[in-house]
């Protein structure tokens, strides 16, 4: 099957962000101020800090998943805040 | 006569697809519980465009054969099990679990290229699995199904299991993975905060649900809610930790919620639930909630195939802001249709989609309340 494009992307395309605590670099977008999408790569899943963390605490029985890094949700709030990430919301038509 | 007269716009968005591949998906597939396929007789069962034969050895391992002899093409599932083997029901030629014809009663040998094809297996937490991959690999160590503590434990009930054949391909029910607005819409259930987390084989989707005003409490219990947390192990197999909350008390269940192809165009879909036993929820009482809990999911899935028995296939699903994340999931899909070579990082990669819905949970509840009140309108008018 040929992969497509997102079509919400060509509008409003995905921005890079940096985590306040770890620096590790992801893609961002917010469509609006409830919703995020976080693209991460191998590099940046490496340096969470958290991650690393939650890892070794789940070493013991059924794997959970990890939910989130609440420095990096920070990190892209704050980031929103000061306009260096836009919400789609607020763009306007 | 009444004829439209306006020239037709020639900026019409047009659905693409592509045909549903031909290829199966690389991985884990639950074939069921391992009590239908465990009493030492045959059984064919229909996967992957083939049809293979699932039996028991005296050894008590569970084998699965291409289901046709290579004499003379009998059918190993009409055949009989001798010992460790399967004998064909045509000329009694025997096929051992590793694919291997082990004897031929009537020749002194076996013709050197007597062997057959064979699917991997794994019995676990009372299910039957079979890893299938078109490259004829073996399992990597690193991709497992999860053991579910819940299925072996006495604590919990027996598994409630329930099987049914749909008729479609099945990237249909992957999409329901992300599809938030259809739970509302199909499922009449009222997400409050949506996550779906894809990474490596594994596609999460988390989800805490409130009560609908709309829908009364089961016999005065006031239900406060669930949280699930649901994730695909694989491209078939989805292990779904469901818990209700209740006013002073929570109520633990899992959830399976899997499939195997049957061809392109069909496939087994099957659900089983286990409940967690306790003091406000003994044996009886349990079992009853696993019956009640099945049935409920049953008649979401019938939902569903209701749409998918007409619903065009479609690659370029034409999106609001509001939608799921469809082109990752599909994306985070397709690395079990290409060679393990050609799986690259943007397939495995995580990513994340996460909606804290108190937005559209706003839109939706003026809905349900729009509903209340026609309904009342109407019991008025009727009454």
């Amino acid at each position: 099957m040929t992969l497509r494009p997102d079509n919400r992307l060509a509008d409003v395309p995905m921005t890079p962000i940096r985590c306040g605590r770890c620096a590790s670099r992801v893609l961002v977008r917010k469509s609006s101020w409830d919703q995020t999408s976080v693209q991460w790569d191998a590099a940046a899943v490496q340096g969470c800090a958290e991650r690393s963390h939650a890892e070794r605490v789940a070493a013991r029985g059924r794997p959970e998943p990890f939910l989130a890094c609440s420095a990096l949700s920070e990190s892209i709030v704050e980031a929103a805040r000061h306009g260096e990430l836009k919400v789609v919301d607020d763009v306007g038509p | 006569m009444l004829m439209s007269t306006e020239s037709l716009p020639d900026d019409v968005r047009l659905i693409e697809a592509d045909a549903a591949p031909t290829r199966f998906a690389r991985g884990w597939h639950c074939l069921g519980l391992t009590r239908d396929f465990g009493d030492g007789k045959p059984h064919a069962v229909r996967a992957f465009g083939q049809k293979l034969v699932v039996f028991r050895g005296a050894d008590d391992a569970i084998n699965v054969l291409d289901g046709y002899c290579r004499h003379m093409g009998g059918d190993l599932s009409q055949g009989q099990v001798k010992g460790n083997e399967i004998a064909c029901p045509f000329h009694d030629w025997r096929w051992g679990g590793d694919g291997r014809c082990k004897n031929v009663p009537y020749s002194k040998r076996v013709p050197r290229l007597a062997r057959t094809a064979t699917w991997p297996t794994l019995e676990q937490d009372g299910m039957l699995f079979v890893w299938n991959d078109p490259e004829r690999k073996p399992p990597p160590t690193d991709v497992t199904i999860p053991r579910i503590d819940g299925a072996t434990s006495t604590d919990w009930t027996d598994w409630h299991w329930y099987t049914t054949v749909v008729n479609t391909n099945c990237r249909e029910i992957i999409d329901n993975v992300v599809d938030m607005a259809h739970f509302f819409y199909i499922h009449g259930s009222l997400p409050t905060h949506f996550k779906n987390i894809f990474e490596g084989h594994v596609a999460t989707q988390y989800m805490k649900s409130g009560a609908r005003p709309d829908i009364p409490d089961p016999e005065g219990v006031k239900m406060l809610g669930t949280t699930s947390l649901a994730s695909y192990h694989g491209p078939s197999f989805m292990i779904d930790d469901l818990t209700y909350h209740y006013e002073g008390a929570d109520q633990r269940t899992v959830l399976i919620n899997c499939h195997y192809p049957i061809d392109a165009n069909s496939f087994v879909l099957q659900y089983g639930i286990v409940v967690e036993k306790s003091e406000y929820l003994p044996e009886e009482q349990a079992i009853q909630t696993a019956v009640a809990l099945g049935d409920f999911v049953k008649m979401g899935f019938e939902q569903d195939v209701e749409i998918w028995r007409s619903k065009a296939r479609i690659d370029n699903p034409l999106l609001v802001e509001e939608d799921g994340p469809v082109y990752q999931l599909r994306r985070w899909y397709e690395q079990f249709y290409v060679d393990v070579a050609d799986v690259s990082s943007d397939m495995v990669d995580r990513f994340e989609f996460e909606l804290d819905t108190t937005r559209p949970g706003e839109a939706w509840m003026k809905e349900i309340e729009d509903g209340m009140a026609a309904r009342a309108a109407l019991a008025e008018t009727v009454g």
